[in-house]
């Protein structure tokens, strides 16, 4: 009788400890009250509003998903890409990629647009392997002319380089990105000498070359968008194909903008796509590094808030919570790209005539043909030498 | 000496008692069954982890391009061109901006003007500078390059001013080609001139 008072008792105060657990007062980020501090309204989704975005999509059609690679760094400080692997002392190859996602309307959107600026390959003689978005979608089975649609990750020269090559394309870019270069742009000088404001390695007051040479200003907020990467947005504003947006924005059924403010810069966005292995998640420079979101380690800092850039790898892990989990997380620079090592780009080949640039299928939409050849070319390859090219072909 | 074997042997009494209680059927089976699974999963980690490290073959790199060193008269002409470049940048970022801004209605008309108009004053100053400098013979196709590339934004901004008269939004557009054109042209300069200018991000 004792024993059963006392086992009866156990349980009960079990039941009251994992009640009370629940109930504790911990920081969930399911509530508009107790979002993060310094996190904008329109940057910040509940876990409950994002896990309803995974409902909606899922009675959404399915998407077809490829990245290709626009060009490579190579041989970058491992240090300098990823902070907390700067012990190891070596470098890393890091891609450009590009996504490119099919709609039951066999539409395609493109995630970035990839960079434009040949003389790059030459200049910092470190990167190779560039070809033509447009070369690359023919060569890979794609027709270029169906891309209507291109969501910018964020709008530095990398990664939003070739939106006047799509020219009927609608470019979808957050506000805040736009709002924020300005801001920097005409920052005041009194005491920093021109740095913070600096658009590039020339400080604008002095003509001096800014920051050691090969830092330069890559971490000033208005460094990385050239002038020339400004006016292909502009170019796009001016005859009506820009949406700028504020916050979340779901495009189509299964296709949703998520914001991802300071995840990278101050309007980064990331791109939920409905497939059949489950949520994807575009993420450009927020999730520069695949592994980096698994082992939750930051990437890439630009203007990055190293917090937002967590709580952007979170949002990739509540979307995709119902399958694959962080392997559903598209990474624009991961190292491992291409290979088994990141089991989402796993299936590869060289783009044929691509100057080395490489794709990667990560999923089909059911009754999808593949895009990948019978016998795909699978030897890395690395080709530094600019292709020939005119300023306006 | 005694009080230590002692101990010795309860010990070895107390381990054998244990060995004795420990080697059940049950737990035998279950053991063997623990050491299976464990023995599974260490020669599949070992195996992911042998493929995730498994390079893919590699073709023969080819040699790289080197940049050929700047001769002292070239250096001299280009850190003159610096500040003229530096300016014509600001200008015209702020410019395309505010026309991205206004589009939006977050930057009023008024503020549009005054920006185009200090980015107009900013091409023709440094239009100015930059034929008052000597190109060597080498950088002269990419000094005239440079100067048709702020002809074409002076164009492109006088075309955008016009909205200011008539209240037509449409000159931004018409305006739009040029400004497109000369960012190209100071792109393709500006990286032959300035190689470090837009490090990687």
């Amino acid at each position: 009788m004792i024993q059963k008072l006392l086992r009866i008792t156990t349980i009960l105060a079990l039941i009251a400890l994992v009640g009370g657990l629940g109930r504790a007062d911990v920081l969930r980020a399911d509530d508009d009250n107790k979002r993060p501090p310094q996190t904008l309204q329109s940057g910040f989704e509940s876990t409950d509003r994002l896990l309803r975005d995974v409902e909606r999509a899922e009675k959404a059609p399915l998407y077809s998903a490829w990245i290709v690679e626009s060009s490579r760094f190579m041989n970058v400080p491992f240090g300098g890409f990823q902070p907390d692997k700067a012990g190891l002392n070596t470098t890393v190859n890091l891609p450009v990629n590009v996504g490119i996602i099919e709609g039951p309307d066999h539409k395609l959107t493109l995630y970035d647009s990839g960079w434009k600026q040949l003389a790059y390959i030459f200049d910092w003689n470190t990167s190779c392997c560039w070809k033509g978005i447009r070369d690359q979608l023919t060569a890979i089975g794609h027709d270029p002319s169906k891309v209507t649609q291109i969501v910018l990750g964020h709008a530095h020269w990398d990664h939003a380089g070739q939106l006047s090559d799509f020219p009927d394309a609608v470019v979808y870019i957050q506000k805040e990105e736009l709002k924020q270069i300005d801001f920097f742009l005409n920052y005041p000088v009194d005491f920093n000498a021109g740095h913070i404001r600096a658009v590039n390695t020339v400080d604008p007051l002095t003509g001096a070359q800014v920051g050691p040479p090969e830092q330069a200003c890559a971490r000033t907020p208005v460094c990385g968008y050239p002038p020339q990467t400004v006016q292909e947005i502009l170019g796009k504003v001016l005859s009506g194909k820009a949406r700028i947006v504020d916050g979340r924005h779901e495009i189509a059924p299964g296709l949703v903008i998520h914001p991802a403010f300071r995840g990278h810069t101050y309007g980064s966005q990331l791109l939920q796509v409905n497939t059949a292995r489950g949520q994807l998640v575009f993420g450009s420079d927020t999730y520069s590094s695949w592994t980096g979101i698994r082992d939750w380690l930051v990437a890439n800092i630009q203007q990055t808030d190293t917090i937002q850039q967590f709580l952007a790898y979170e949002k990739c892990y509540v979307l995709t919570s119902r399958l694959n989990s962080f392997n559903n997380c598209v990474a624009a620079h991961e190292p491992t790209s291409y290979t088994s090592a990141y089991p989402l780009t796993a299936n590869w080949w060289n783009i044929p005539n691509g100057n080395c640039s490489r794709a990667a299928e990560l999923i089909l939409a059911p009754g999808k043909t593949t895009h990948v050849p019978g016998n795909p070319d699978r030897v890395l390859c690395v080709n530094t030498t600019p292709p020939p090219h005119v300023i306006r072909p | 000496m005694e009080v230590g074997r002692s101990a010795a042997e309860t010990v070895m009494s107390r381990a054998s008692v244990l060995l004795q209680l420990w080697m059940t059927p049950k737990t035998i089976v279950l053991s063997l069954l623990v050491l299976g699974l464990v023995g599974v999963l260490s020669f599949a980690t070992m195996r992911e982890l042998g493929r995730a490290t498994t390079p893919a073959p590699v073709a023969p790199q080819p040699a790289r391009p080197t940049r050929p060193a700047l001769t002292a008269a070239e250096e001299a002409f280009i850190k003159a061109m610096t500040p003229i470049h530096a300016d014509v940048q600001r200008s015209l970022m702020r410019a395309s901006l505010g026309q991205i801004l206004y589009k939006t209605n977050d930057l009023s008309s008024t503020e549009l003007k005054t920006r185009m108009t200090q980015a107009l004053a900013t091409y023709g100053r440094a239009e100015t500078g930059l034929r008052a400098l000597e190109p060597p013979g080498s950088l002269v196709r990419d000094h005239e390059r440079y100067i048709t590339a702020v002809r074409l934004l002076q164009e492109s901004a006088v075309e955008g001013l016009k909205m200011f008269k008539d209240g037509k939004d449409d000159h931004l557009l018409a305006a739009y080609p040029k400004s497109q054109e000369a960012s190209d042209l100071i792109r393709e300069v500006g990286g032959k001139f300035w190689p470090s200018e837009f490090p990687p991000n």
